[in-house]
């Protein structure tokens, strides 16, 4: 379980997150959403160890910025692309705190064979990670989260550059994770996709948490659309499945 | 399913095969010069056997030959490694080692030691030029401010000291015109002062640099992502970069010292072993060492020999091989960025 206690986060003379508090329980996926700006990826760096905070924030009790023994995988949305290297080099660096830098076991070799084949990778091996198309990039990237055999893995807009297809296949790859039993927090802009996937969604804005809860209460608020200045409107299909849509300026629905 | 169709990142052979091209042509480099030492006599000096060898021959061959090689080798094998690894931590395929002032620091101190009027300071040209690598290095880092927030701004900070230290060289320079000669020669690089007190106390700096370079090379892949990434893999990136450019520093400043300014390895050497073996990974590390160390004992015995009795400076001779890989490589890259 992890667990914020007002969190302040400060970058030069800038507020960042404000008073956040929150509780994420294990083996489930949230979902940080909310406008630009919000805090959504600050206050994941803070949940990976990464950014100086005030308050405390735990993960089984531990204070997250004194434990550097947690196996936490990290997906980012703009990921450093290393020239020249391979797509399989760039998975197997998923097991490096596993194996040690610099050596690989026969069994991460295969898992990461297997892993390629589960995300759609396998032979394209050899080909330059740079190479890769968006959609490809980002399979990378989970592949590489899943060889490391995370407890917790954070997801920075896993699926914003992706087609509809893409992202489906992005988000039914994370699901794989969660039936392993690994806790996923991710930052997501579509919220009607959120609601799909996730079991908890929390609704940030301007640095502070606005709501947070299970994934259909949340989306049927009141405070959601205030969240995005009253510019969505929430549908709710036939299936009972909610569908969250922009409005037009000056329209009135 | 099965891993059998993954191959593995890094082959030990490839790392034997550098090796064993490093003692060929570090035996052609003892046995070819002004004076020819047929190989078996070599090998049967080295293995305490009668080598029908001069009083003469043996002496070329123990102190002038051997510790020449062996310095190439030291040089060679420090400028290569620290090129990789500036490349790795600056995220920059173009960084060599004389990066951030380290070379025109060198060179400030090398001609403060030869224009000095009051006396004769030509011995201590070597500690002259390690100081100069060194504080200029220690100035940049400074003035970059925040040590490794913006890997750019110290590369930047670099060029700026490295400038400002050729301007007073230059100066300088310009009042000593009589000591003109002297600064060039080493500012080209030079293995001539080669003496196994030399090659000692290179051996020790360019031996610790190396192995702390060699150790910490494996987490060096991590860089290659940024900080998040790298921290969730289990490293601590910043911790890394430091540790990784300080080494690198010490290697190159001792490299400078006891040689001159030998440019283009640093580029050359790595680009070639990850381009031959279409890997970046540092694991290539030792075989960088390795083909750093053979490449200059080659270029060395080119220096020596090809315009033989006299000796073209070393540094011409990888300066005509790498800038124009070094436009090869730039051109490259711009068509990968393409």
């Amino acid at each position: 379980m992890i667990i914020l206690e007002n969190i302040n986060l400060t970058l030069g003379n800038r507020g960042i997150l404000f008073d956040v508090n929150a509780e994420i329980p294990d083996t489930t996926w949230t979902c940080l959403v909310g406008p630009n700006g919000a805090g959504k990826t600050s206050l994941l760096k803070v949940i990976l160890g990464t950014s100086p905070y005030s308050g405390s924030a735990t993960d089984n009790s531990i204070e997250i910025y004194r434990n550097h023994d947690r196996n936490v995988a990290f997906v980012p949305q703009h990921p450093q692309i290393p020239a020249g290297m391979s797509v399989a080099e760039y998975v197997m660096l998923g097991r490096a705190k596993k194996d040690g830098w610099g050596t690989e076991s026969k069994s991460s070799r295969n898992l990461v064979a297997d892993t390629l084949k589960l995300t759609g990778l396998f032979g394209m091996q050899s080909q330059m990670i740079s190479h890769l198309s968006g959609g490809e990039m980002q399979r990378a990237l989970i592949a590489r989260a899943l060889v490391q055999e995370p407890d917790l893995i954070l997801l920075d807009e896993p699926t914003s550059a992706l087609d509809l297809h893409h992202q489906i296949a992005v988000l039914n790859s994370i699901e794989i994770l969660k039936q392993r039993g690994v806790t996923i927090i991710s930052t997501m802009h579509d919220i009607t996709l959120a609601a799909m996937y996730a079991d908890h969604i929390i609704v940030m804005q301007n640095g502070r948490i606005l709501l947070s809860g299970a994934s259909a209460q949340v989306v049927h608020s009141p405070e959601l659309k205030s969240a995005f200045d009253n510019r969505i409107n929430v549908f709710t299909l036939d299936s009972g499945r909610p569908v969250v849509m922009p409005t037009k300026d000056g329209l009135v629905d | 399913m099965s891993g059998e169709e993954l191959r593995s990142i890094w082959r030990w052979q490839i790392t034997l095969f550098a090796a064993l091209l490093l003692l060929v042509i570090a035996l052609l480099g003892i046995s070819f010069g002004p004076i020819h030492i047929p190989f078996t006599s070599i090998l049967r000096s080295f293995l305490g056997m009668d080598s029908h060898l001069s009083e003469q021959d043996r002496s070329v061959l123990f102190d002038i030959r051997l510790p020449r090689v062996i310095l190439a080798a030291l040089v060679g094998s420090a400028l290569a490694t620290s090129g990789a690894v500036y490349q790795t931590v600056f995220r920059n395929p173009l960084a060599d080692p004389y990066l951030l002032g380290a070379a025109a620091g060198a060179g400030l101190g090398a001609t403060i030691a030869i224009t000095n009027s009051h006396g004769n300071l030509y011995g201590l040209l070597p500690a002259f030029a390690f100081s100069g690598a060194i504080l200029a290095v220690v100035v940049s880092f400074f003035i970059s401010g925040k040590f490794f927030a913006e890997p750019n701004s110290l590369l930047l900070s670099g060029i700026a000291v490295g400038s400002f230290a050729t301007a007073v060289q230059t100066y300088l320079q310009q009042r000593h015109s009589a000591s003109l000669r002297p600064v060039y020669s080493w500012i080209l690089g030079e293995l001539t002062a080669a003496s196994w007190q030399v090659v000692t106390w290179s051996a020790i700096y360019i031996g610790v640099a190396l192995i702390i370079l060699l150790i910490v090379a494996k987490q060096l892949d991590g860089l290659m992502l940024t900080d998040e990434e790298a921290y969730s893999l289990g490293i601590n990136p910043n911790k890394i970069r430091v540790i990784a450019v300080i080494a690198a520093t010490l290697a190159t400043a001792t490299a400078v010292a006891a040689s001159g300014l030998i440019g283009f390895v640093g580029i050359v050497v790595p680009h070639l072993v990850r381009g031959l073996t279409h890997r970046v990974t540092n694991r290539a590390l030792p075989t960088i060492a390795i083909t750093g160390a053979a490449f200059l004992v080659l270029a060395d015995l080119g220096a020596r020999t090809l315009l033989s009795p006299a000796e073209l400076p070393i540094g011409i001779i990888t300066a005509f091989v790498g800038a124009p890989f070094f436009l090869f490589v730039l051109r490259r890259k711009r068509l990968i960025n393409q």
